[in-house]
């Protein structure tokens, strides 16, 4: 849960994030080597397009590779900056706040970016998970189930309070929302 | 039957054993009357560790011993022990070991060689044996209070290994007490530990060859399947004198001879080659298990066995609980470096706790040689007491420290429809994150491993027809099939083809009022449920929702990874996961057999409606959409008809089911819908008589498509025999009205009949082909599943061409023969969705 609260001095901290961030670095400029610099001392101004992301064999079967893209690049289309990819793995890493993985994963379900997980917003990210194999009728009816279940004010659609709501309530849901590096 | 295959298997390893075999037949059927108690009573095992019981049990036999004879007759002989005892105890647990265990338990073997005393040569000796745990009482609780999966896998892992690490430091610590305490070097412990790797590595080795061997071999076992038990048998137990011969760990090797070759020998020998080897190994362990602790119990009543020391006792016992506390906690938190999600606190408290000294130690105890160790005495007393003490008290009370402690269950109730849709979506999204990062993913390794498995070591080992069914298999496939006809032949009239479809999801959500199938076919008349998921309970039409809404969400949501939770509990079997899942993609066969008997059915009647109808029909030109794949006006009919069982097959069966899906939609509606289309001059049916009108179900229903038939025919009764063939002809003369294609029929039928399977004239679709083995099914299934289509292959090229269509001149026949477009021209005619505000339009597809 939440509670475990990892010790670090300042010193220890900063060594831990520079380290992790040297990492990710490499691992960023591996994507695109003719397109990252070695020096960033003066932050240069780089992006690496989505396509080059969207591409990576790895990630050919994840339904949700360019909504991750997007929702942690800053101008939403999916061009991540060196910042954005760290931003990227300090939300998913453990340390993050809860709220915060609850807010980005909001973010990742939100597809129409209205800040309110509407059902065409469900329905979309059920068609991913399922490849597009369901009727419409039993997405519609899957939808509805989600909605009866989260949707506290009843206004047909989740904001984040919901959200978040029904995540606390699973206990280990979140838990596993992390990755170490 | 147990006790003979104990006394069977043991060849003859020397007088004094077989002398002990006859001896100990008469406590044992005592025993064996006991021990069926016990398993019998599962109640009294949910309050009381099953170690528990036995203990009790032998002490109370080790009374009866000792008040009859004044004297201990049955001693532990080391032959017997290491030769039959230890290896049915641990073959078993090795063989059962669902493979993902290994790492865990790989990682956590360290674990119990912690609580070593300093001092004496003996007392190292001693601590190697005492720290052998026995978690199968611990596993026995845990399973019970449902706690979550990794601290079960934990101990569970522990378990396995730790047994056969011990016995191997045991070994290596006896030799340094024959070398005597004063003659051991520094360099000598180094050697200690080297002959520990070595030996466990080497044993770890011959034992993975000998699984291959036994792999390799049970591929060639087909014909004789008698023999495959044995093969099993032996070679895992020739894996152990193997590796004993060449003085590596035998119990290692034997534990991994086990995990090995699990896979493909389980793949390889038939159904009750399997269930003997499971059940042999369950009893033989068992009554191995039972053995060492009337032993124990007997030995306790008996003073001559040991001598008591207070202070060891009570030393012994707190080293205990501070050296596993110790070494548990140092090893989590080495482990906690490594883990996505660290062990609590809380875990390490229960798995502390959770060291029950068992069978193991006491054995390996008494084993010690009284002339080499002065102390054995005294050890034995110790090892008694603790035996006693970790068994009775904190097997006793671990269950309410675990309650107590709200150790993190497994969530028993169902997750709900949201937690599903959502840890679904964060596993993808985090797999995402970690490709992006370019981390080798938790799994990675363990894919790269599958990944090689399949390649290769499955080529290798596992026989080509691997997969072929089990006869049980056969038959419930036969029976359902016949059911399946048989409900179509006589509740047809009720069971309309609408209703058929009822295990698809979509005419469920269809029919919101009907919330419960089977009610819903009983009212109807039909005793004969197709769903082979609805189960009879009348839950609340919201929870039956939900529950389809959770089947249906089970079935379809695709998985990045894969998760394992198998219970595992030395005495009792378990469903394996395989089976389930052959049950699961054999009931969605099924199911899509049964959704092809009608649609193809419909398609047929829409077939030959689309030939003969206005094409400006706004819901007709969709329907020939749907249909272009089969509608081709150029190919003959029949030829068409033919190949449909194959091209079915073929296609992917979804395709239809998908179709099927939509057609309930229409049915309610379509009774006054087709009233009103036959006044209507732009349909032009044959001459519906207002008459047929009346019936016009019980009548459609007999036509059914020759491709359920011609299949059909070979399992059909005897005495259906006739009304099926009936059905057919009445059938075919329905299906081949168009005259032109007439003249090609001999050819086309005389072609079938030199069984040259005429190729699906049209090319599948490939997206509906790709559906039909959706990508998102883990290989396993996938393969089961093709296999399946492979099994009913067989049936094609035998397939006859139906009995050739009689002339349709009998009433009966024309009475069918017209009444079936009655019933397609509702379903055909169904207004476009303007007109009725609940009927679907096409996008669907």
């Amino acid at each position: 849960m939440g509670n475990k609260q990892t010790i670090f001095t300042a010193q220890q901290l900063d060594a831990y994030q520079v380290s992790q961030e040297k990492l990710l670095f490499h691992r960023y400029r591996d994507l695109a080597p003719q397109l990252v610099p070695l020096d960033y001392t003066n932050q240069p101004d780089v992006r690496l397009p989505y396509e080059l992301i969207g591409s990576m064999p790895e990630l050919k079967d994840n339904p949700f590779r360019q909504r991750i893209a997007e929702v942690f690049s800053e101008d939403g289309e999916g061009n991540m900056t060196l910042d954005d990819f760290l931003d990227m793995f300090s939300v998913l890493s453990e340390m993050a706040p809860r709220d915060l993985k609850a807010y980005y994963a909001f973010k990742i379900y939100d597809f129409n970016n209205d800040d309110f997980i509407c059902k065409s917003d469900l329905e979309k990210t059920l068609n991913k998970l399922t490849r597009n194999e369901l009727t419409e009728d039993e997405v519609r009816m899957v939808c509805e189930k989600v909605m009866d279940e989260a949707d506290l004010d009843n206004d047909g659609r989740l904001s984040l309070e919901d959200f978040q709501h029904m995540i606390v309530r699973a206990p280990d849901f979140l838990s596993t929302f992390h990755i170490r590096i | 039957p147990g006790r003979q295959s104990g006394s069977l298997r043991a060849p003859n390893p020397g007088k004094q054993t077989l002398l002990w075999l006859v001896e100990v037949v008469k406590p044992f059927s005592l025993l064996l009357f006991l021990f069926l108690v016990f398993h019998f009573s599962q109640r009294f095992t949910t309050v009381v560790p099953e170690s528990c019981v036995l203990i009790i049990l032998g002490l109370v036999l080790g009374g009866i011993v000792l008040i009859a004879n004044k004297k201990q007759l049955y001693q532990l002989d080391p032959g017997l022990f290491f030769l039959f005892l230890l290896p049915t105890i641990v073959g078993d647990a090795g063989y059962f070991m669902p493979a993902r265990f290994c790492l865990y338990g790989a990682k956590m073997a360290g674990v119990i060689d912690d609580n070593v005393e300093a001092g004496l040569m003996e007392f190292l000796l001693f601590g190697a044996l005492i720290s052998a745990v026995d978690p199968v009482a611990v596993l026995a609780v845990f399973e019970e209070v449902h706690v979550n999966e990794m601290l079960f896998i934990i101990v569970f892992g522990e378990s396995l290994l730790n047994d056969a690490v011990t016995v191997v430091l045991y070994k290596v610590y006896i030799s340094f007490v024959e070398v005597g305490p004063g003659n051991v070097l520094t360099a000598d412990y180094f050697k200690g530990v080297a002959s520990f790797l070595i030996v466990s590595i080497g044993g770890t080795l011959v034992g993975l060859i000998f699984a291959v061997i036994l792999a390799f071999i049970t591929r060639f076992t087909k014909k004789v399947r008698i023999i495959e038990p044995l093969f099993v048998f032996l070679l895992v137990y020739l894996a152990y004198l193997t590796a004993e011969l060449f003085s590596l760990s035998a119990i290692l090797s034997m534990t991994f001879c086990g995990i090995g070759c699990n896979k493909y020998v389980e793949a390889n020998i038939s159904q009750k080659s399997r269930t003997t080897v499971k059940y042999t190994m369950k009893t033989l362990a068992s009554i191995a298990e039972t053995i060492i602790f009337i032993f124990l119990g007997i030995s306790a009543v008996d003073k001559s066995k040991w001598a008591w020391d207070t202070g060891l006792v009570s030393c012994t016992l707190i080293f205990i609980f501070v050296f596993r506390a110790m070494g548990v906690v140092g090893q989590t938190w080495i482990l906690n470096k490594f883990r996505l999600i660290p062990l609590e606190k809380i875990d390490q408290v229960v798995m502390s706790y959770g060291g029950l000294r068992g069978a193991v130690a006491f054995a390996l105890v008494v084993l010690l040689d009284g002339e080499q160790v002065k102390a054995k005495d005294y050890f034995v007393a110790t090892t008694i007491v603790v035996v006693f003490f970790t068994v009775m008290f904190q097997g006793l009370t671990i269950k309410p420290l675990v309650k107590w402690l709200k150790v993190p269950r497994s969530t028993n109730r169902k997750p709900t429809i949201n937690e599903e849709i959502h840890e679904r979506a964060f596993d993808h999204i985090l797999a995402a994150v970690e490709d992006i990062a370019g981390l080798s993913g938790y799994h990675h390794w363990r894919d790269k491993w599958e990944q090689f498995d399949k390649n290769y070591l499955s080529k290798l080992l596992m026989r080509k027809s691997v997969y072929c069914k089990s006869e049980l298999w056969e038959a419930y496939q036969k029976i359902n099939i016949r059911d399946a006809i048989s409900v179509i032949d006589q509740g047809g009239n009720i069971l309309t083809s609408a209703r058929l479809s009822l295990p698809s999801m979509a005419s469920r959500t269809s029919f919101p009022e009907v919330t419960n199938v089977t009610n819903y076919l009983r009212e109807n008349g039909s005793g004969v449920c197709l769903d082979l998921q609805v189960i009879d309970t009348n839950p609340g039409a919201k929870v039956e929702e939900e529950t389809e809404t959770h089947h249906f969400l089970a079935g379809n949501l695709y998985k990045p990874r894969r998760r394992y939770q198998s219970p595992y509990s030395r005495h009792f079997m378990t469903l394996g996961d395989q089976e389930r899942q052959d049950r699961e993609v054999f009931q969605r066969n099924m199911r899509n057999r049964l959704e092809s008997f009608k649609s193809t059915h419909y398609k047929r009647h829409k077939k030959d409606r689309s030939q003969k109808k206005a094409r400006s029909h706004h819901r007709l030109s969709h329907l020939r959409l749907l249909l272009t794949p089969r509608v081709k006006p150029t190919k003959s009919q029949l030829k068409g008809e033919l190949s449909e069982p194959e091209k079915d097959e073929d296609v992917g069966i979804t395709f239809v089911a998908r179709k099927a899906a939509e057609t309930p939609k229409e049915r309610p509606k379509s009774v006054p819908a087709a009233l009103e289309v036959c006044q209507s001059p732009s349909v032009a049916p044959p001459s519906p008589t207002c008459g047929e009108k009346n019936l016009p179900w019980k009548e459609g229903i007999g036509a059914l498509p020759p491709c359920v038939s011609v299949e059909a025919t070979k399992i059909i009764p005897i005495d259906l025999q006739q009304a099926w063939n009936q059905s057919i002809s009445s059938l075919e003369s329905l299906a081949s009205p168009p005259v032109p294609q007439e003249p090609q029929h001999p050819r086309v039928s005389a072609l079938h009949r030199l069984s040259v399977p005429p190729r699906p004239p049209v090319p599948p679709p490939p997206s509906r082909a790709k559906f039909q083995f959706p990508a998102w099914k883990d290989e396993e299934e996938e393969g089961t599943l093709s296999q399946q289509h492979r099994e009913m292959q067989p049936l094609m090229p035998s397939l006859r061409p139906p009995p050739p269509p009689p002339p349709p001149s009998s009433a009966q026949s024309s009475g069918k023969r017209r009444n079936p477009c009655v019933y397609l021209r509702s379903l055909v005619t169904t207004p476009p969705s303007g007109s009725m505000p609940h009927s679907r339009g096409p996008t669907q597809l």
